[in-house]
């Protein structure tokens, strides 16, 4: 018994006691895991909310989706991501700690009412922590033909269960339906080492939570992303 | 209470048979000898004598010509079949006393153990049972020690049934062919139905289920749905069989139809307390195939990375739930201030061509659909080239660039054909 104790340390799957989740921690808000964000959100976004990522290309909206991605997946839940242009990158998600074992992701072929249907089968499905519906890229035009009802109907179908929907596009489009809504605008881009010696270092963006009263509108955070 | 019919040189069928219409649990002991548990039948027919009664009659309107023995565990019901006549009953308790005659070689074929018994003088049950315990389990192991309990007629086990080789498929061939679906599908619920009280009955679940329809004057029509976790319910396998149909119709009338499942062991997880929940498999399944209707199979699952440099390299695979699976050790306390999120690019599948106009040996000036704009710094190249041995080689020289646009790209020059291409936007 002595020796079969002593063994369970070192296997990952065993824990003790005090190391568990407490009762109830499920159904806590996400986390996140920098500092500055946590600023803005307390404790993490709450479960059963529709979330809003938008900005300019390059402002670092996707790194903010991925993030909150990355660490519902390392919390063991599973999630999805519905892409307008199939432009996830893979690599770049598992190097931002996204566990790919644990996301499902449907490619939609540049048609925007696929991924309305897809994101809203899979809200229905039910038992997704996170579903990432990536809208970054589409032509105004296009996005204007998705009725408004649609997120209500989202929000709807959320609502009360510990799935987050996260939206993420160039602009904001569910307008009163999302909970958070978060606006990232760039800053500069950094880079590191002179000509033509310098590198890419990441990007100082500023987002500015729309929703909440946590910090005035005109204080915005500023994030780096590397 | 088990029953054990005892009837050489009689059919074992028939025997079996005689069995099978009184119990569910029934074990082919040897050719001449089987044995079935009747507990069940006294609530349905009374007491063991007129278990006993109605069994005997049974058996005598089938012409089975065989030994009966009722008692209260396995064993002793088989020897006192195999060494009694006619009908024998033996109450809880009388074991001992109805097994004491019999020989010792009822009990085992051992001759060394025989020889060693009969030379303390010991030659039937009731002799080998008033012995010692202790004394028996020193001179003769265990293996005495169970001849001992075997002459007192108290070793309870369970009986050795055979797993069951059910028939998990259903042909069924129509008098008017069909065009529709809908009716087809009417008539795949009734024989899914059947199939999967049949896997309900036997404890398992279906991993495969094959349609093979047979079509008016054209080649038959297969399909193969595997699971990805074991199905048992068939209004799931007949959606699933309904959305396969309606991607891959079959061209013609259909004029008959065989299903079949092949039976695994079902999926027997117990989710964790404090373990994240995760979509139901049989739910997940549906949607999946809805959705994989609509946009292709081939553009849903999960990302598995490839072992390979190469750009974007990745291939999707099915998605794994994995309820049990060890959870990633997350960091207790804050990471420490000045953490940054890490920059994620944005891939345009395909490759964007674009025409990029150099200035001693830097871009500085990119034109491509949707992308354009002077370049307000650059960084690179970085060269990179590999699998020079495959199809799929390749060698380029990549630039991080920011344009005026606003945004930061990744762009890169093949090295062969000197064409230039935007990877996609840093975001």
């Amino acid at each position: 018994m002595a020796n079969s104790m002593s063994a369970l340390p070192s296997d990952p799957r065993w824990k003790r006691a005090v190391d568990l989740p407490k009762a109830g921690a499920l159904e806590a808000p996400s986390s996140l895991q920098i500092p500055a964000l946590k600023r803005f959100l307390f404790n993490g976004l709450k479960r059963g909310s529709l979330v809003e990522a938008s900005g300019a290309k390059s402002s670092g909206k996707t790194a903010l989706c991925v993030h909150i991605l990355a660490r519902a997946t390392q919390n063991g839940e599973v999630c999805a991501v519905v892409d307008l242009h199939d432009s996830f990158h893979p690599d770049s998600a598992f190097a931002s700690g996204v566990q790919l074992d644990r996301l499902l992701w449907v490619r939609c072929k540049c048609k925007p009412e696929y991924t309305i249907k897809t994101a809203d089968l899979l809200l229905h499905a039910g038992g997704f922590g996170v579903v990432l519906l990536d809208l970054s890229g589409a032509h105004a035009k296009i996005l204007n033909q998705i009725p408004i009802s649609y997120w209500y109907r989202f929000q709807r179908a959320i609502q009360d269960t510990p799935t987050i929907l996260l939206i993420c596009a160039d602009t904001p489009q569910a307008k009163a339906a999302s909970r958070y809504s978060f606006d990232c605008q760039v800053k500069s881009f950094c880079w590191a080492g002179q000509r033509p010696f310098s590198r890419l270092r990441g990007i100082a963006s500023n987002v500015r939570q729309r929703k909440l009263a946590s910090l005035p509108p005109e204080e915005p955070l500023q994030i780096s992303v590397a | 209470m088990y029953a054990c019919l005892y009837g050489p040189g009689h059919g074992r069928e028939a025997m079996l048979d005689l069995a099978l219409e009184f119990s569910p649990y029934v074990e082919q002991t040897s050719e001449e000898t089987v044995l079935f548990c009747i507990d069940p039948l006294r609530k349905l027919l009374g007491s063991p004598y007129q278990i006993a009664s109605d069994i005997a009659r049974a058996g005598f309107e089938r012409k089975v010509q065989a030994n009966l023995a009722i008692a209260s565990n396995p064993d002793t019901a088989i020897l006192l079949a195999r060494y009694g006549k006619g009908v024998t009953l033996v109450a809880p308790g009388e074991e001992q006393r109805q097994l004491a005659p019999l020989p010792l070689a009822a009990l085992t074929a051992d001759e060394g153990m025989l020889s060693i018994l009969l030379r303390w003088g010991v030659k039937t049950c009731e002799d080998l049972a008033v012995l010692p315990e202790a004394g028996v389990a020193e001179r003769l192991g265990p293996g005495g020690l169970y001849l001992r309990n075997l002459a007192l007629g108290v070793i309870h086990r369970p009986l050795r049934i055979p797993p069951a080789t059910g028939n998990f498929e259903r042909q069924v061939e129509l008098e008017h062919p069909i065009a529709l679906l809908e009716p087809l599908l009417f008539l795949f619920s009734g024989a899914l139905t059947e199939i999967c009280s049949r896997l309900r009955a036997q404890a398992r679940a279906a991993r495969l289920l094959e349609a093979n329809l047979t079509l008016a004057g054209k080649p038959a029509y297969r399909a193969a749905l595997e699971f990805p976790v074991p199905v048992t319910d068939q209004r799931t396998m007949l959606k699933l069989l309904q959305l396969h149909l309606e991607r891959h119709s079959p061209e013609g009338q259909i004029v008959g139809f065989h299903l079949r499942v092949e039976p695994v062991e079902p999926r027997r997880v117990q989710g964790g307390l404090f373990l994240p929940a995760t979509p139901l498999p049989d739910k997940l399944q549906i949607t999946l195939a809805r959705i994989a209707g609509m946009v292709g199979e081939e553009n849903v699952g999960s990302p598995l990375r490839l072992d390979t440099h190469r750009p974007d390299a990745f291939r999707m695979g099915a998605l794994q739930l994995q309820p049990d699976g060890a959870l990633v050790d997350l960091p207790q306390g804050d990471l420490p201030q000045g953490e940054v999120l890490r920059l994620v690019i944005r891939i345009f599948r395909p490759a964007l061509e674009a025409r990029v106009r150099l200035v001693e040996l830097a871009p500085k000036d990119v034109r491509a659909s949707g992308v354009k704009g002077a370049v307000v710094r650059s960084a690179g190249p970085w060269k990179t080239c590999g699998e020079w041995w495959a199809d799929t080689a390749w060698s380029r020289e990549e630039w991080d660039v920011a344009l005026d646009d606003g945004g930061l790209y990744r762009i890169y020059q093949q090295a062969q054909t000197r064409d230039w291409f935007v990877q996609g936007v840093y975001d």
